[in-house]
């Protein structure tokens, strides 16, 4: 058996603490152990970005982070966007362009976008592309998330 | 034009919230107590007989629970429509690297994983076909079922069309073009993976949630192979993360599998892919190689066409019949002929296999006629877009079926449209000259028809009910599944518009075989006029009932009533709350649930003579690309991209610009970079490090249009959009490459060799990643 380690980090604000064998990824901890299952996977491989998640304050792919880098953290994910009955802004807007389809990689996608409106709240175009292009998407050609993206930042 | 309330506005999708939110559960997100892990043996050769296959090591692996194999089905669990040449476990041979061989369901997906390790499964190894060219061969070995009509067993089918004698025609022709075009297959690459999910009921049964295009055909599946009766096996469709054709045989496979091992163990089964395990089970777009003769008069008449192709269906037929067939109605394009044969054969080979994706056969053949009649257009010195002007389908043409066409043709106006938007004349006069060395701009265009629905591939029918309950909350049920485009959506706004109510009051079920009917597959996008349409019925059903409780209330007849938003108005105009007057319909004794079905319209086929009306109606539509090609690096820049679609009314326009924009990107990928290559029937590609799709950077701004010709028996008028945006789109960017570097790329995908250099550079390929895959967590 392998030997589990016990990592110490915040998810959402919160503190938690899970017993997980060394190799396990955040996104099978953040899935498995804690239930938060909007964090999805599509590769398990880092080349997707289903799986995003922010990790101190930067836009991860969370299948590629082990148990042990993630000691300490300090974690949000798709659960911490917006509250219990609010959505966060970002949110609305992809709701409002209809940038929604099957929605699988909307999750990794939104991450992505808080991530990168944290960092720069007025981006171009190009920036919003690039921040992205770790998402896969294969329904929507992408168009209504880049719009999305720089309405939300454009409106406010 | 009648004004509407919700039918073509702007409308939030019905599933959008829970999306964005982060709390819909899709398959693999479920968990439940005692829940086990499924996971397959699978193939490691690609045509082989199973000589021993003995799983008894595999239950003494820790945690294992069950295991099956193809035994554990009655009839070894073979399935598939219309030919039955599927198992829901292999039976006695294997013919794909990566088919399904037995079964195990453990406490982990590690115990899983080391239960098929355990199991002894002895191959001997059998030759193989890899080139579809010779799978016809007399000696070649035998990979299609075998068959008593003394045919090849490699043959699948003949698909023909015959409209005069083109061969007497082209030798009349000032210009012809006589070409190879080449397809290869293409992942489907949805980011959720195959995965179901079976739980035993307390009557003996199973309770599947399955990610699948129709819950019907799996449950079916299951009934069938575990002798089940149709009420001891429901099936729900959770939110499925994407489709696009590729989840349903395979995923009715893992379906059944769970099924039989929950069945078995008496414990919730859930079994799902790694991304490798459904690059590596899964089936794919076909490959086809077409021979496109086509020829015109001096005038830019375009007077014959001669359609020859071959296409590889891999190891199993799945839905090749049916796609071989839509792709043999297309092969010609939109165009009149004076005479046109098509003649389109398909066989089997041990490459994968290839089934149903967008497009149906459609996006192959246009590769070929596509970029044949631009061709030809250039050998004739006349603007490609004027020459697709000058012959295509109009209103009341015949087509090379011996279909007249009677209504709702914008093909014309779709053609002009992108012409305008794009700015098409100045752009392609400016490209025609440049002097840059390095970088080469280009501009093309395609034209497109696309039979909606069915057609003759199948009966088409759909159900719907819908339902007032107490609270006054009315709830609808389809059998067709939403596993992206909206139709849900779609079913909400047209019940609210029939009702004249809130489209919040309006709810939608999952599909789930035990509240809806069945409605056949979500397949051939013919969920808005099908599901739709019964929608559409169900609803008018109920608001006669409404309608009559409403005259009754206020002493009218029902012609004389008036609606003020949900309010009923009679002559003395007070309006009466529409909850009123269901009120009112429940103390009637009124029914206020209802249901309705719409069969579409008569059509036939008749395949030896290739003639008939091969489906009631057409989806039309232009496509306009522009390049801009480096030619240091054959890197392809694709910088604008212009698309008019005919779909009839457009009824939820949010999700119509959506299929345009997601197919416009996955034909992008289609013709530059997707080749899901299988070398000596090992897929190179396993992942979407090495298997590339569009990504944010890659798509160009995308302005799509519609162009709305009103269609008779469509809802609202209304034909169908998912599939048809990604029909033309290789051919689109394939005929503006050519501009921009004076050569053509026959063969997809146009990637840096083949654009650069002509040619496709030797690549050695290796069986080692997919039998590593096999094996891995
Ligand atoms: S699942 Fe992590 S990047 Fe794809
Ligand atoms: S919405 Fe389906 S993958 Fe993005």
């Amino acid at each position: 058996m392998t030997k589990e380690w016990q990592v110490r980090f915040r998810v959402n604000g919160n503190s938690v603490m899970v017993s997980v064998p060394p190799m396990t990824s955040l996104a099978e901890i953040l899935r498995q152990q804690l239930g938060l299952t909007g964090t999805k996977i599509g590769c398990n491989n880092g080349e997707c970005g289903a799986c995003t998640v922010i990790m101190n304050g930067k836009a991860v792919a969370s299948c590629l982070v082990l148990a042990p880098q993630v000691a300490g953290a300090d974690i949000r994910t798709i659960e911490g966007v917006g509250g219990d009955k609010a959505l966060h802004p970002i949110q609305q807007a992809f709701l409002d362009e209809g940038a929604v389809q099957c929605g699988y990689c909307t999750p990794g996608m939104v991450m992505s976008a808080v991530a990168l409106l944290e960092e720069n709240p007025n981006p171009g175009e190009a920036e919003v592309k690039d921040a992205i292009s770790g998402n896969l998407c294969r329904c929507t050609g992408y168009q209504k998330i880049i719009r999305a993206i720089r309405h939300y930042a454009a409106g406010r | 034009m009648t004004d509407y309330r919700y039918i073509g506005k702007p409308i939030d999708r019905v599933d959008a919230l829970e999306k964005v939110r982060g709390t819909a559960r899709f398959v693999g997100d479920y968990h439940l107590p005692g829940m086990l892990y499924a996971r397959c043996l699978r193939s490691e050769l690609p045509h082989a007989r199973i000589v021993k296959l003995d799983v008894t090591p595999a239950l003494q692996v820790p945690g294992v629970v069950a295991v099956i194999t193809s035994d554990d089905f009655i009839d070894h669990g073979r399935f598939g429509f219309p030919i039955s040449d599927l198992f829901m476990l292999a039976y006695e041979k294997v013919r794909y690297v990566g088919e399904g061989i037995a079964c195990v369901a453990a406490e982990t997906p590690e115990a899983a994983l080391a239960g098929t390790k355990a199991i002894l499964c002895e191959l001997e190894e059998l030759p193989a076909i890899f080139d579809m060219e010779h799978a016809l061969d007399p000696n070649a070995p035998q990979i299609g079922p075998a068959r008593e009509d003394g045919k090849h067993p490699n043959f699948l089918g003949h698909f023909p069309v015959y409209d005069g004698d083109p061969e007497a025609v082209l030798v009349d022709c000032d210009a012809v073009i006589d070409q190879n075009y080449e397809t290869v297959m293409q992942e489907h690459a949805y980011i959720e993976t195959e995965g179901s999910l079976a739980i035993p009921t307390v009557e003996g049964g199973v309770l599947a949630y399955v990610s699948c295009q129709s819950p019907f055909i799996a449950r079916g599946h299951i009934m069938r192979t575990l002798g089940l009766g149709e009420t001891a096996a429901r099936v729900i469709n959770p939110p499925v993360g994407g489709s696009f054709g590729g989840k349903d045989d395979l995923n009715y496979m893992t379906a059944g599998q769970v099924a039989c091992l929950a069945l078995k163990t008496k414990r919730p089964v859930r079994m799902t892919f790694s991304r490798e395990e459904s690059m590596i089970a899964s089936y794919k777009r076909g490959a086809m190689r077409m021979r496109v003769r086509v020829g015109a008069d001096k005038a830019g008449k375009l007077r014959a066409c001669h359609f020859k192709a071959t296409y590889d269906s891999g190891a199993y037929s799945s839905q090749s019949p049916f796609t071989s067939w839509r792709a043999s109605i297309h092969a010609m394009g939109p165009y009149r002929y004076d005479a046109c044969t098509v003649d389109l054969t398909t066989v089997y080979t041990n490459n994968g296999f290839a089934g149903a994706f967008r497009g149906f056969g459609n996006p192959e053949v246009y590769a070929g006629i596509e970029q044949a009649i631009d061709e030809l257009a250039e050998k004739l010195g006349i603007d490609p877009l004027d020459f697709r002007l000058q012959n295509c389908l109009r209103l009341g043409d015949t087509t090379p079926h011996g279909q007249t066409l009677t209504e709702s043709v914008g093909l014309s106006d779709c053609l002009l449209a992108v012409r305008k938007a794009s700015d098409w004349e100045r752009k392609r006069a400016a490209y025609a000259h440049q002097s840059d060395p390095d970088r080469r701009r280009g501009i093309g265009v395609t034209a497109l028809f696309h039979g909606t629905s069915l057609g003759a591939e199948g009966t088409d029918e759909a159900t719907g009910t819908i339902e007032i309950h107490q609270d006054n909350r009315v709830t609808l049920t389809s059998g067709l599944t939403d596993y992206g485009p909206g139709s849900r959506t779609v079913y909400c706004m047209i019940a609210a518009e029939m009702l004249g109510v809130d489209i919040q009051r309006i709810n939608i079920h999952l599909p789930d075989t035990n509240l809806a009917k069945d409605s056949g597959p979500t397949v051939a996008s013919r969920s808005t006029m099908l599901g739709g349409n019964a929608t559409r019925i169900a609803a008018l059903n109920l608001r006669q009932n409404l309608d009559y409780a409403a005259a009754d209330l206020l002493g009218c007849e029902v012609f004389q009533l008036q609606r003020a938003g949900e309010s009923y108005l009679g002559p003395s105009e007070e309006p009466v709350p529409w909850e009123v007057v269901v009120e009112h319909a429940r103390r009637m004794g009124l029914v206020l649930s209802t249901f309705g079905r719409w069969s579409a319209p008569k059509i036939h086929w008749d395949e030896e003579a290739g003639r008939g009306v091969p489906y009631f109606a057409y989806h039309f539509g232009a496509q306009i690309a522009e390049v801009e090609v480096d030619l240091r690096t054959g890197l392809t820049d694709v910088l604008n991209y212009y698309a008019a679609h005919d779909a009839g009314k457009v009824i939820f326009p949010q999700g119509a610009y959506g299929q345009i924009y997601g197919g416009v990107a996955q034909g992008l990928g289609y013709a530059l970079y997707e080749d899901v290559d299988y070398m000596d029937g090992y897929l190179q590609s396993i992942n979407f490090d090495t298997y590339l799709i569009p990504t944010s950077v890659d798509v160009p701004e995308i302005n799509g249009s519609f162009v709305e010709t009103h269609y008779s028996q469509g809802p609202f008028g209304a034909k169908n959009i998912a599939e048809p945006a990604m029909v033309p789109v290789a051919p689109t960017i394939l005929n503006a490459i050519a501009q921009a570097t004076g050569r053509r790329v026959r063969k997809l995908p146009a990637n840096l060799e083949r654009v650069l250099l002509g040619e496709t550079l030797h690549k050695k390929g290796s069986p080692v990643s997919c039998k590593v895959a096999l094996k891995s967590v």
